[in-house]
């Protein structure tokens, strides 16, 4: 809890909503990441920031075990969510994957039409009961994109068709569908034309309302933009964490410093 | 905008729900379920590449070895060359037929009559008799010493050998004082024991007397049925005449129907009562053999018999002690085999006089087609792939190796250039036997390239190869790096002096990778042959592309369908023969591309 | 004839060598010890000469060859109609070939004053043709180097020549699979249109009709129009085909998405290979193994429970094929399969879809397209199989679509016919038919499914 017990001049005070301790990942034989403590607050933005090549993709991609899809990664740590341990034997990652929603790089829709793209979530989760409940459900998850005015009149096709900007909300209606607690956002403006990433944004800050969200970002400016918490990793380790305000105003360590200035990166 | 939040579908009791959790299971379940199928899949798809091997391989078991019978005669000098001139023309135009003929005769001079005698000759081969010529041109002293020669078994001989056709078995029985004989008539005794010396086959012949039985009183149901049907016609019918026909197909089949069962109660009575059963065709051969006699059982009960002479050269004493015979059981009934009981019997007496030979069958693998199965081998038919493949790769490979690199490397981008490569592509997936109706109108009919000649299949099977080569080699072509094709450009090469200096030998590995397995598929290709005659039956090894010719998979496709049980067998092992050809290949690919394949 | 081929080929290697060490040394000559001072190295000077003589003299030997033939063939038909106009064309193709027989000193199937005349005048012709065979290319090959030797200069672009002459044989390689389609179609058509000429072009006869035995009149020398009808035939050949997709499809699809979303990679390096054996076995395998081991089979076990099973039954030669094409679904499936791209499959985890769902509502529908067109190839495969029917499936046209008994196909009709004991002129017309079905069938199947999976391709490249 080092930094994080700092007062947020802004926000109230926010239970954490994951908090990993001593996580280390490894892909064969090289170590990604190394033992890294970080905890995610909720109803908060928080950003991982840094170098490419730095892990904080991979990192990530712990939180809800998108890592297992890996044959040769290896995950070894504590992640909690809620005080459950994510790596406990008695979690099914799928179930764990509908609780902590995932938004990637590369807007994803899937070659279905907006309907079922933003419908697949609750269907295979059981979430609702008929087809009037889904409509409700996909109708409020696409408002909740701010995507509901453009294509409320085109549901039925393909989701491919639309454009970058709004397959990637696209992509976030559909996480959102299975009524996720956290929300995880792997660089999800990085494809983006800067029309589309201030939607992106926008929607980001809406979203903190309801959900833990963790973005990845490259750009310092997006992070200080839509996060309240930044946490810089080099070279597969953490090496700070705390308010976003901070971190770009004031940071405590040398190289957090340089990579702000520009310095590398 | 909390509104929303409870708009959106959260599931009764949250994730963590009794609900929530069985969902998961059977969710968990279904994936188990795909899994299971992915592999039932795949283990039912090498069940089936196992099923095919096994029945392959197992198949061979009787090609494997021959039999030959070996016999100490002498050559009649006046039968070959009564003038002893020892001129090979003379010799060659003797009757060695007939001379093989003798020697069986002499080995058993009880075959008198005209059928046992053709019995007697078809245990050895037709082909024998020129071997036996062959060895004697070769060495014209053998005419004037004692010779000791191994006359190939025919077929059906060879089989009975290899226990195909059942074996005698020697039965046990329990001691008697003597078997008594009382001769019914010539050839024909009844043999009377004080014990149930005979009982041990009757357990097995009263089973087959139920079976058959059994049979008998199902078409009797069947009958029975069919009356039912013509007596319900005949209620319904109105007509006289209609009704009289009726009445008697009624009849008939009540006469029949009883007829079936009173022969069915027959068969349970003696297999029941323990009286005479006489035996016939289609049940076990039961004999007594008395030193070198064979004696047939007609009919038998527990303790007596009757017995005729199958193959016996002297007359049965009146008595027989318990020591001079013995009794034998072969359980595969005469109809069921194509060796007569006589033919087996004589086999007998040929083993137990240690004039049976069993070698390995290299003749199989020397020398050409024979319709005679025990005779008949694949050397044709391989050196008929090999002149086919010979005029395959020689066309096959340069054509389709510069053709790709035209494609890759000079070919303009525009509509012809697609027009060839949507070409290519579709040509690889013509069916084989439209290749073979072209080769069979352009080369034979326009040409007039002689039928079933290997330069005919070999053209034809590179056009149908052509695709794969080009393919291949388009695919290798286009790996080597552009760096390679910059740098000798760079330096001045012609753009075909970098091709064929630079690109093509970086290529070749996977080239000739590719080109290895086109032709491992013309080598197992056989419709296209069979349309342009290469079907026919050779006997001789073809001496080059214009010769007549048959290829493995044809010769495969050619013994398969022949009736004879022994070409079973070699069809097996030729196709066994073929499979070795294929791995090796497919073997030499491998290796070229572990060895020599580059990452760039 | 054979011999003299030879003899010419080697001719005409000499000469171009000669040629080469000629217009080589001249080279040297021309450039009187600069060697650089020529544009082109003397070896290229060599070379054009070699390629030149070469391919004129052998485009002119094959010429000849042809031509000869062809004019042999007609001169003597001429004469025979000249000397006998009544003869049937067929006997005078009969006359013809007795008359070689005779003039070659093999058997001939009769011999008489009109053989012996014809055999007289086939004698006089081969030796003429002979000696235009042999001179002609020789002497074409010599002008052809002969009269270019002046253009050997210090500026001539020898090198140049030779790499347009090289470039155009490597055009013509290319070339000759579009040849093989052209003589594909000309050769199915030819014979195609001479039998629907010969049934009065009565081909919805041929499309529609029910009775198959095209042969049945042949005797009194007439096709009965009647009696060529191909449905029994198409009909068997789909139902084969649709017993072999019923196999093949599930087995193959669902082995390519156990291997590919779902095997470990050790899984895959062995698994693969071995399916891939299954499409390396030579078809006549498959069609032993039908024959002997699985038709015997089906058919015990059909008694066993009751069913008569024909010892030919489609089952079994559908049954066998479908394990042939199993591989051809599972490596074109497994591929399209994993082309789909990683992200789809990562979207949809990220939702927590489990494997199974990420495979039936994401991978399968993204790859449908492929996955149609491999079934397609497929069915391409299944429809030109001859083999395995011909061996396994039965000869009579048997209008069924019962499993357990015995069809024929198109593919084993064609080997009938062609095979067959009747004369290969009465044969050929419904053969070539049927093959010309089959091409356009198999053509229409290939193109629409490697258009497919090239579009797919486009798609998620």
């Amino acid at each position: 809890m080092n930094n994080l017990t700092l007062k947020d001049p802004e926000l109230e005070y926010r239970d954490n909503k994951i908090s990993a301790r001593g996580v280390n990942v490894s892909y064969g034989e090289t170590l990604a990441i190394k033992n890294v403590d970080v905890d995610i607050p909720d109803k908060t933005v928080t950003a991982f920031i840094g170098p490419s090549g730095c892990g904080k993709s991979t990192f990530l991609r712990c939180f809800n075990r998108m890592n297992d899809t890996i044959d040769i990664c290896r995950v070894s740590g504590d992640i909690r969510l809620e005080d459950q341990n994510i790596y406990d034997r008695q979690i099914d990652p799928v179930q764990l994957r509908a609780r902590v929603g995932m938004v990637f790089q590369k807007p994803n829709p899937f070659p279905k039409s907006v309907y079922d793209n933003v419908a697949y979530g609750p269907r295979i989760h059981g979430l609702v009961n008929n087809k009037a409940e889904l409509d409700d459900v996909v109708e409020a998850c696409l408002k909740r994109a701010a995507l509901w005015r453009e294509v409320k009149d085109r549901l039925h096709e393909p989701g491919t068709g639309l454009s970058g900007g709004q397959q990637q909300r696209l992509c976030i209606a559909r996480a959102v569908a299975t009524a996720p607690e956290v929300l995880l956002m792997d660089e999800p403006c990085s494809a983006l034309d800067p029309i589309a990433t201030a939607q992106v944004e926008e929607l980001i800050d809406e979203l903190r309302l309801n959900y833990a969200v963790v973005i990845v970002t490259h750009s310092m400016q997006q992070a200080a933009r839509v996060s309240q918490r930044t946490a810089f990793f080099h070279l597969g380790s953490l090496v700070e964490h705390g308010h976003t305000t901070k971190i770009f105003t004031n940071p405590d360590d040398q190289r957090t410093q340089d990579y702000i200035t520009g310095r590398f990166g | 905008m909390t509104d929303q939040k409870s708009t959106a579908a959260v599931p009764a009791g949250g994730y963590g729900s009794d609900a929530a959790i069985a969902r998961l299971k059977a969710r968990r379940r279904a994936e188990t379920r795909l899994k299971a199928y992915g592999i039932c899949a795949i283990a039912l798809a090498f069940a089936a590449l196992g099923a095919l091997a096994w029945s392959v391989v197992s198949k061979t078991a009787t090609a494997l070895t021959e039999h030959y019978v070996v016999l100490d005669f002498e050559i009649p000098q006046e039968d070959v060359d009564p003038d002893g001139t020892g001129d090979v023309a003379v010799i060659g135009k003797a009757n060695f037929a007939g001379i093989t003929k003798d020697v069986l005769k002499a080995r058993f001079p009880s075959a008198t009559g005209r059928k046992e005698r053709r019995q007697l000759y078809d245990i050895v081969s037709n082909g024998t008799a020129y071997e036996l010529r062959a060895l004697v041109l070769d060495d014209p002293a053998a005419l004037r010493s004692p010779l000791n020669f191994a006359f190939v078994a025919s077929d059906v001989a060879d089989l009975y050998l290899k226990g195909v056709y059942g074996s005698f078995v020697e039965q046990q029985r329990p001691p008697a004082s003597a078997l008594e004989v009382t001769e019914l008539e010539t050839n024909t005794w009844q043999v009377t024991a004080d014990a149930p010396v005979f009982r041990a086959a009757l357990g097995d012949l009263s089973g087959l007397l139920l079976e058959r039985a059994e049979r008998l009183r199902r078409q009797a149901l069947l009958q029975e049925n069919g009356r039912r049907v013509f007596e319900e016609r005949l209620q319904a019918a109105m007509d006289e005449a209609e009704r009289a026909e009726y009445r008697k197909e009624a009849d008939a089949r009540a006469a029949r129907r009883d007829q079936l069962t009173e022969e069915a109660d027959a068969l349970v009575r003696t297999s029941s009562e323990g009286g005479a059963i006489s035996l016939d065709r289609s049940m076990p051969t039961l004999v007594v053999r008395v030193g070198d006699d064979w004696y047939k059982l007609a009919e038998v009960q527990d303790n007596q018999a009757t017995i005729t002479a199958l193959s016996a050269a002297d007359a049965l004493p009146g008595e027989l002690s318990d020591a001079d015979w013995t009794f034998l059981v072969n359980s595969v009934p005469e109809s069921a085999r194509k060796i007569s009981d006589l033919q087996a019997v004589w086999l007998e007496d040929l083993k137990s006089a240690g004039s049976v030979e069993k070698r390995y069958n290299w003749r199989f693998f020397t020398s050409g087609d024979s319709r005679e199965p025990e005779l008949a081998g694949i050397l044709g038919a391989a050196v008929g792939s090999f002149w086919t493949m010979l005029v395959t790769f020689v066309l096959a490979f340069p054509i389709g190796v510069l053709a790709a690199v035209y494609l890759e490397e000079f070919a303009p981008r525009n509509r012809w250039t697609d027009l060839i490569e949507v070409n290519i592509n579709n040509l690889a997936a013509v069916p084989s036997i439209v290749f073979g109706l072209l080769g069979l109108s352009v080369f034979l009919g326009f040409f007039g390239i002689p039928r079933s000649a290997p330069l005919a299949g070999g053209i034809t099977l590179a056009l149908m190869t052509l695709p794969t080569i080009i393919i291949a080699s388009r695919a290798a072509i286009r790996a080597v790096p552009p760096s390679i094709r910059d740098a000798a450009l760079g330096i001045g090469a012609s753009k075909l002096q970098t091709s064929f200096h630079h690109v093509l030998p970086l290529a070749l590995p996977g080239i000739l990778t590719g080109t290895i397995i086109g032709m491992a598929q013309a080598l197992g290709e056989t419709a296209p042959l069979i349309m342009i005659g290469m079907v026919a039956f050779i006997v001789d090894t073809p001496g080059g592309i214009t010769d007549s010719a048959t290829v493995l998979p044809v010769q495969v496709f050619r013994w398969s369908d022949l009736p004879e049980r022994a070409f079973e067998a070699r069809t097996a092992l030729a196709i066994c023969v073929l499979l070795a050809f294929l791995v090796a290949m497919n073997a030499l690919a491998v290796f070229l591309r572990k060895r020599f394949e580059r990452r760039w | 004839m054979q011999g003299i081929s030879g003899l010419v080929a080697l001719v005409l290697v000499g000469i171009s060598v000669f040629f080469f060490i000629l217009a080589r040394s001249r080279a040297v000559a021309v450039a009187g010890g600069n060697l650089s001072a020529l544009h082109s190295r003397p070896a290229y000077h060599g070379l054009y000469f070699l390629l030149l003589t070469l391919l004129v003299g052998l485009s002119a030997f094959l010429v000849c060859l042809i031509a000869g033939d062809w004019y042999v063939g007609a001169s003597l038909s001429s004469r025979i109609s000249e000397i006998n106009p009544d003869l049937a064309p067929i006997e005078v193709a009969l006359v013809k070939s007795d008359a070689r027989a005779i003039a070659e000193g093999a058997v001939a199937s009769r011999v008489d004053a009109l053989r012996e005349e014809v055999a007289e005048l086939y004698r006089s012709l081969a030796k003429l043709h002979l000696v235009v065979v042999a001179a002609v290319p020789v002497a074409a090959a010599i002008a052809a180097g002969g009269l270019n030797l002046g253009r050997i200069s210090l500026e001539w672009r020898a090198r140049n020549g030779s790499e347009r002459i090289l470039r155009s044989v490597l055009f013509v390689c290319a070339l000759i699979a579009v040849l093989t389609t052209i003589g594909i179609v000309l050769s199915l058509i030819f014979e195609t249109m001479s039998f629907f000429s010969k049934i009065g072009w009565r081909i919805d006869r041929f499309a529609f009709g029910t009775e198959w035995s095209p042969l049945a009149g042949v005797h009194e020398g007439i096709l009965d129009p009647d009696r060529v009808g191909a449905i029994p035939l198409f009909l068997g050949t789909l139902l084969i085909t649709a017993i072999a997709m019923l196999v093949a499809v599930p087995v193959g699809l669902f082995s390519a998405i156990y291997l590919a979303d779902f095997a470990t990679p050790r899984t895959r390096t062995w698994v693969k290979p071995l399916l891939e054996i299954l499409a390396g076995i030579p078809t006549v395998v498959y069609g032993f193994f039908a024959a002997i081991t699985i038709a015997p089979l089906f058919r015990a076990a059909g008694d066993a429970i009751g069913l008569s099973v024909a010892s030919e039954s489609a089952l079994a030669a559908g049954v066998v094929m479908g394990v042939m094409i199993i591989p051809f679904i599972s490596s074109l499936s497994d591929d399209v399969i994993n082309s789909v791209p990683q992200s789809l499959r990562d979207g949809s985890y990220g939702l927590g879809a489990t494997r199974a769902e990420t495979v039936r509502h994401v991978v399968l529908p993204a790859a449908l397209p492929g996955i149609m067109s491999a079934v397609l190839l497929g069915v391409s495969r299944a429809v030109g199989e001859t083999m395995i029917v011909v061996m396994a499936a039965g000869q009579g046209a048997n209008l069924t679509v019962n499993p357990l008994e015995a069809v024929t196909t198109v593919t084993v009709q064609i080997v009938m016919l062609i095979t067959g004991d009747a004369e290969a002129e009465t044969a050929a017309g419904p053969a070539f038919t049927l093959g010309f079905t089959l091409f356009c069938v198999t053509l229409v199947l290939n193109v629409v499914a490697l258009r497919t999976v090239r579009k797919y391709r486009e798609a998620y490249d």
